[in-house]
């Protein structure tokens, strides 16, 4: 079986696993206990914030919270940090912000959006439009999870923060952190980032904060975190989730470089009659975006999956037609037709040339396959 | 004193001399919906008495009776002796604390002491004596006590009577293939005639990997959903995607509706007769949809050969028919977005008044009987 859905999931590293074991089995003590044992825990998940975030910032000027998830990240950044006036974000952020800033809008906070360019990038001169004195928050995805597409964050942070320097600025990093390099910038005040997307184990995510931003808690209960976040620590998928990132940024540059390979491999092999490339030139090389014109996205899928390769696809299932499709590819400009054939590839460094080749001839048969079918 | 479930049952009573057999098949019925629940069920004349159950599972017991056909009302009541003393005493366990009520004695056993009337005197004079802030009320009472006594030297006093499922025990009717979508309509069909006693089988047709996995889980949840009222069932599953595909590729687009409902219907009856079943059951309402007009029934009835399809959502509106799902509690399974293999290849506009010789026409390019046997080969069987 080739899984080329990473971007979905990824597969729990086993050494990470195994190291973090007796977190789980053996020390099990509430972190928040005031005995020996439990302030042992407490050290540990210091230790885990610090060895985290020393991989993409530096721990003189930066914190983290542990969360449950990269949705709950995005969460928070939402409704703690965009209180007032409008909050900026744009047309291709995952739905932990997209729905959370749709919510924001119920409780009467204007919301704006900016627009994308082709390759599904943010349009940063319409973004800056629409930052104005009363923005308080301006959220813009790192990668984006269904094109790949980067976004250059901290050129558009500095940007934002010129045009008002009160205004916040959050990105959801969760297909960028342990994928492409990068240092976050003085101007980024908070940043989503997620543990099973890079071999950690699912239910862990982080929040991390510029160290001097007051921020609410987004969750109230037992103070845990510096009141940040409420609720005994995950210890086991935190300990996992900071020997995989140790891991994985030891081997950023070298994994890069390999998945670049596949994702140019796909690229080259696929047969351009079938398919139309969605993903922009400069886009992350853990994800590629294509579309059998003509399919529906779901078809496919479902056909590769029987024959032993597992992807993704960019629109869910619904016989609802405003539901169809991607809002995302749509707001790249890509007409319907195009949407409704859209397949995510997506890779990690355990991924092979082998498999990349097997899949572009399992996606090239079966796509010109059930297109004769289909005529 | 003992508590026990009193289960009266409705149209049985109506039958002559196979009335045992009714009975009978009620009583296994009960006995399948409350397996794994301990008790004890015993055939009285024209009622059922559960007993030797846990008290604590009361409320469990009396949500499956709800959903057994063929029972008419049931209540929870005391079991004693048909002893003066133990009856007013149950009286007093199941009469409320305050308010209006009366007292309603029926007597089967004509030996008892005191007839009817005086011991509906004599309990509520007791009653009162014992509960001031109590009051007779023959007319509109806030409750009833009512007194059954027995032939068997028991007495049953109960308070409250429960309305049941009605119709007749599953089994007494035949069985019924029903066409299961996945939409709101097919399961509320297979509801109708299932109370009339008929026991279902189901079949659902797919068309992976146009739709997907999901759609299949979600008809077997509704099937599950279903089940809980037939005693259980089996869902047959057959792929139509070949069948679509050569529709497709050689007749005329508009006709795919049709022409697959044809093959729909054909491979019905086949599974029909295979799984021993004498009817198929279909939820098609007149003229809800283009494929639901009389034309469109005409066209897919008529490649029926002997079985009759029965139709009972015809006469309804939508909107009655989605108060029976939200009732039988598969509307919130049924509302979940999922791809109909009748929405793949869909032409635009299809036919509505599918004009039998065109239909036949466009037949001609496919192998019928070739599609239907390919179809029927590969039929997936799942026991729920």
């Amino acid at each position: 079986m080739i899984y080329f859905d990473n971007a979905a999931t990824s597969r729990p590293d086993e050494a990470s696993v195994k190291q973090a074991e007796k977190f789980l089995l053996n020390d099990f003590y509430n972190p928040s206990a005031l005995y020996k044992n439990g302030h042992r825990i407490q050290l540990e998940i210091k230790s885990s914030a610090e060895n985290i975030l020393q991989t993409v910032a530096d721990c003189e000027n930066f914190s983290l919270i542990f969360t449950s998830c990269g949705t709950e990240a995005d969460n928070q950044a939402v409704f703690c940090a965009g209180k007032r006036g409008n909050v900026v974000t744009t047309l291709s952020e995952h739905s932990a912000i997209f729905s959370a800033v749709n919510e924001l809008k119920q409780r009467g906070i204007e919301v704006r959006f900016a627009n994308l360019t082709s390759e599904g990038k943010t349009d940063v001169d319409h973004l800056l439009s629409l930052v104005d004195d009363k923005t308080s928050l301006v959220s813009v995805i790192h990668v984006n999870n269904e094109t790949g597409a980067i976004n250059n964050i901290f050129d558009i942070a500095k940007r934002v923060k010129a045009k008002n320097k009160y205004t916040l600025f959050h990105s959801d990093g969760v297909q960028a952190y342990g994928k492409v390099p990068f240092r976050l910038t003085s101007d980024i005040d908070l940043y989503s980032v997620s543990a099973h997307k890079i071999g950690g184990v699912k239910g862990c995510g982080a929040l991390i904060k510029r160290k001097s931003l007051v921020l609410k808690p987004y969750i109230y209960g037992g103070g845990q975190q510096q009141n940040l976040r409420s609720g005994t620590e995950n210890v086991f998928a935190i300990k996992c989730f900071e020997y995989a990132s140790l891991k994985r940024y030891s081997q950023i540059k070298n994994n890069f470089n390999k998945v670049d390979q596949i994702k140019t491999t796909i690229i080259s092999g696929l047969d351009k009659e079938l398919f139309k490339i969605i993903s922009g030139r400069e886009s992350s090389p853990y994800i590629l975006c294509v579309s059998a014109v003509g399919l529906r996205g779901e078809t496919v899928m479902h056909e590769t999956d029987d024959s032993g390769l597992i992807i993704g696809t960019g629109s869910a299932c619904s016989s609802n037609a405003n539901k169809r499709h991607s809002r995302v590819i749509l707001a790249c400009g890509i007409d319907e037709n195009v949407a409704d054939g859209v397949l995510r590839l997506s890779f990690s460094a355990e991924n092979t040339e082998k498999e990349a080749q097997t899949a572009v001839d399992i996606l090239n048969g079966l796509v010109k396959h059930r297109k004769e079918v289909m005529r | 004193m003992e508590k026990v479930i009193i289960v009266r049952y409705s149209e049985i009573h109506l039958k002559g001399n196979n009335r045992g057999w009714f009975e009978k098949v009620l009583v296994v019925n009960m006995e399948k919906s409350l397996k794994g629940l301990r008790h004890e069920i015993r055939r009285q004349s024209g009622r059922y008495l559960i007993e030797n159950f846990d008290s604590e599972n009361t409320d469990i017991i009396l949500n499956k009776l709800k959903k057994v056909f063929g029972i008419h009302s049931y209540s929870v009541g005391l079991k004693v002796n048909s002893d003066l003393n133990e009856i007013y005493n149950a009286c007093l366990e199941v009469c409320g604390d305050e308010g209006t009520f009366k007292v309603d004695t029926h007597r089967a056993d004509k030996k008892f002491p005191l007839n009817s009337m005086q011991l509906n005197a004599e309990i509520g004079g007791k009653l009162l004596n014992d509960n001031p802030k109590l009051k007779v009320d023959v007319h509109n009472p806030l409750f009833i006590i009512n007194v059954d006594i027995r032939e068997n030297g028991t007495a049953l006093v109960f308070n409250e009577f429960f309305k049941g499922a009605g119709g007749m025990p599953v089994g007494t009717a035949g069985k019924g293939l029903l066409l299961i979508s996945g939409g709101i309509d097919s399961p509320v069909a297979g509801h109708m005639i299932a109370k009339r006693g008929m026991s279902i089988e189901c079949l659902h047709f797919h068309s992976y990997p146009y739709t997907n996995m999901q759609a299949k889980e979600k008809v077997i949840e509704l099937t599950k959903r279903l089940s809980s009222y037939i005693c259980g069932t089996i869902l047959n599953v057959v792929s139509v995607t070949h069948i679509q595909e050569e529709i497709h590729k050689k007749c005329d687009g508009e006709y795919m509706v049709t022409l697959l409902r044809r093959f729909m219907m054909r491979i019905a009856e086949e599974v029909a007769k295979r799984r021993g079943a004498q009817c198929l059951i279909t939820g098609e309402s007149l003229a809800q949809v283009a494929s639901q007009t009389i034309e469109g029934m005409t066209s897919s009835n008529s490649v029926i050969k002997d079985l009759p399809v029965l139709r009972p959502l015809c006469g309804f509106d939508k909107n009655e028919i989605i108060e029976r799902s939200r009732l039988i509690g598969t509307y919130e399974i049924s509302i979940e977005p999922y791809e109909d293999c009748c929405t793949v290849f869909l032409p635009k506009h299809p036919v509505t008044r599918p004009k039998l010789c065109d239909i036949e026409r466009e037949e001609k390019k496919l192998d019928i009987d070739a599609l239907v046997d390919e179809a029927l080969s590969g039929i997936e069987i799942i026991k729920i």
